[in-house]
């Protein structure tokens, strides 16, 4: 009897799961196909915006040419370049004024008034400085990402938990032993935070840094598109922008899944 | 057994019971120590002798300096005046230890490895053969986060037994357990203090626990000694004991003294007098 109840529970349960999973894509490919619809019908001229159909065989056509490739990869060394340049430089000025009292007085207020001018804003500067050539896009990209890694780090560090620190010293630990053992895993997942914040802003710096001057690259392809009217390229250019930001998302949650497992809030993902 | 503990100036005490040893334990002596925390006086040339081995409980209102004293001893906090000395073993200088009322275990590392925190490698069977001795041997490749509380103080009474101290250090550790968690890591507590010889001093506001695991109980009033009172209870001890509950009212109205005083006015004063004058 309880065998049977069982069994139609786990039916209408799958039913409904199926209903759950397919309920949020109800809406966007309803859309696609109005989008469709309305592209061939001619409602929605092609120099507007291009027909899905479009959009999928020019995608296609520059992935087998091979030009597509060119430019994802380039458009993904400035991107991780900048991200670990300015990462980088984040995690260890954080490191050390999150560890050191001094270091913070002297460096801190500094950092933080430098933190309020919007990165974007300081573009001019750094197209007479550098040109507009891979400095400059490294160094954009450098600037976008180097604050949140730096304020997480800074902040994580400080917000490690006293009383183990003050255990960990009762139990010998010092200096390094002590870093690597209570302040960098206690710190860590701020540290995350920050990295996650940043792959998000890694992706704006370089669109923008891309779109004002580029000779290859996403932002060039889609640059040079728009010249020749090639709505479906430039399209096929922004959604690749979509795609490599989730790319990136996706790879700091399984950082964050691996690193932080002894987290209770990652032990239910387990 | 009571005759033996009898002595109040007992520096000089032995502990002639069968199967206990007392070789590893070493003795506390504080000398006048003062130490003020935030301008505040916390402890005013305060005093005691521990002996080797012996098994002391310290009670005392909240601040009244219990878990002050305790660091002291340890080296979390530096006397202004007095000093702090602990004897020598056979090794040298002694082994200190200190648990603490929340575990503090590194939630990053699982919990073999909180118990070899600041050990060698080579370390990891023994702290296998103390996880089994606290009865966590198949929580070993656990993280910290799972295991529940009383769990969680097991753990960190093994990463403290795997360095064999000779003075054990607890503030307050069964504080946040529930009662069954309490009286089973009571009996855990005092079945490795009794097997392992270290010397152990112990911070509680339960008056009970106290009596239950104490050689000898010291009150904490005002930053100095109000009360030291050996407790010649065989062991183990129950508390439906009526000597065990005599003692436990008395320790307790001298803890609860000037709440009392205010209360009930001269009858309880007498009193006092009378447990002074004991």
């Amino acid at each position: 009897m309880s065998g049977i109840q069982r069994r139609t529970r786990k039916t209408s349960l799958s039913f409904q799961a199926i209903v759950d999973h397919a309920a949020p894509w109800v809406v966007p490919i309803a859309l696609l196909i109005f989008w469709q619809w309305a592209s061939s019908t001619g409602m929605l001229p092609s120099r507007f915006l291009p027909a899905p159909k479009a959009i999928v065989s020019s995608f296609i056509e520059l992935s087998r040419s091979g030009e597509l490739w060119t430019h994802v990869r380039v458009s993904t060394m400035r991107a991780l370049s900048g991200f670990f340049v300015g990462g980088g430089l984040g995690l260890v000025l954080g490191l050390l004024t999150g560890s050191s009292r001094w270091a913070e007085t002297l460096l801190d207020t500094t950092l933080q008034m430098i933190r309020n001018i919007p990165a974007l804003a300081l573009i001019p500067l750094v197209i007479l400085w550098f040109g507009i050539d891979e400095t400059a896009k490294l160094f954009l990209v450098s600037l976008g990402v180097f604050f949140p890694v730096y304020i997480n780090t800074f902040h994580g560090i400080q917000s490690v938990d006293r009383g183990l620190l003050e255990m960990g010293r009762t139990y010998g630990l010092s200096g390094w032993a002590l870093y690597r053992e209570i302040i960098l895993p206690g710190a860590l997942p701020s540290i995350l935070v920050g990295v996650r914040f940043s792959l998000g802003l890694m992706w704006v710096m370089l669109i923008v840094a891309e779109t004002i001057s580029a000779r290859s690259g996403i932002g060039y392809m889609t640059m040079n598109a728009r010249e020749f009217m090639q709505t479906d390229v430039m399209v096929v250019g922004i959604l690749l922008y979509a795609l490599l930001g989730k790319l990136a998302d996706l790879l700091s949650r399984g950082l964050e899944r691996y690193w932080l497992r002894w987290h209770p809030a990652y032990q239910a993902a387990r | 057994m009571s005759s033996v503990f009898a002595s109040r100036e007992g520096l000089t005490r032995q502990m002639p019971v069968e199967g206990r040893q007392y070789s590893r334990g070493v003795a506390v002596s504080m000398r006048d120590v003062s130490i003020a925390l935030g301008g505040r006086t916390v402890l005013e040339k305060f005093s005691v002798e521990i002996t080797a081995g012996e098994f002391v409980a310290i009670v005392g209102r909240s601040g009244c300096g219990k878990s002050t004293l305790l660091r002291s001893i340890v080296g979390l906090e530096t006397p202004q005046a007095g000093s702090v000395t602990l004897g020598t073993t056979l090794q040298g200088k002694p082994d200190v230890r200190i648990m603490f009322q929340d575990s503090r275990l590194l939630p990053w590392k699982r919990v073999l490895q909180n118990v070899t925190l600041g050990l060698e490698p080579s370390f990891t069977p023994d702290a296998k053969n103390v996880l089994s001795q606290v009865g966590l041997a198949d929580r070993a490749h656990d993280w910290p986060a799972i295991l529940s509380g009383g769990q969680r103080q097991r753990v960190a009474l093994a990463r403290a037994l795997v360095h064999d101290p000779s003075l054990l250090l607890l503030d307050e550790p069964l504080g946040a357990l529930d009662a069954l968690t309490r009286i089973e890591m009571q009996e855990l507590i005092e079945s490795v203090w009794w097997n392992q010889g270290f010397t152990a001093v112990l911070v509680t506001h339960d008056v009970a626990e106290a009596i239950t695991l104490a050689d000898r109980v010291i009150l904490i009033e005002g930053g100095r000694v109000a009360l030291d009172e050996f407790i010649h209870l065989p062991r183990p001890r129950t508390r439906g004991n009526s000597r065990f509950a005599a003692l436990e009212d008395r320790i307790l109205e001298r803890v609860l003294q000037r709440r009392s005083v205010e209360l009930r006015g001269d009858k309880t004063r007498t009193r006092i007098e009378e447990i002074d004058a004991h």
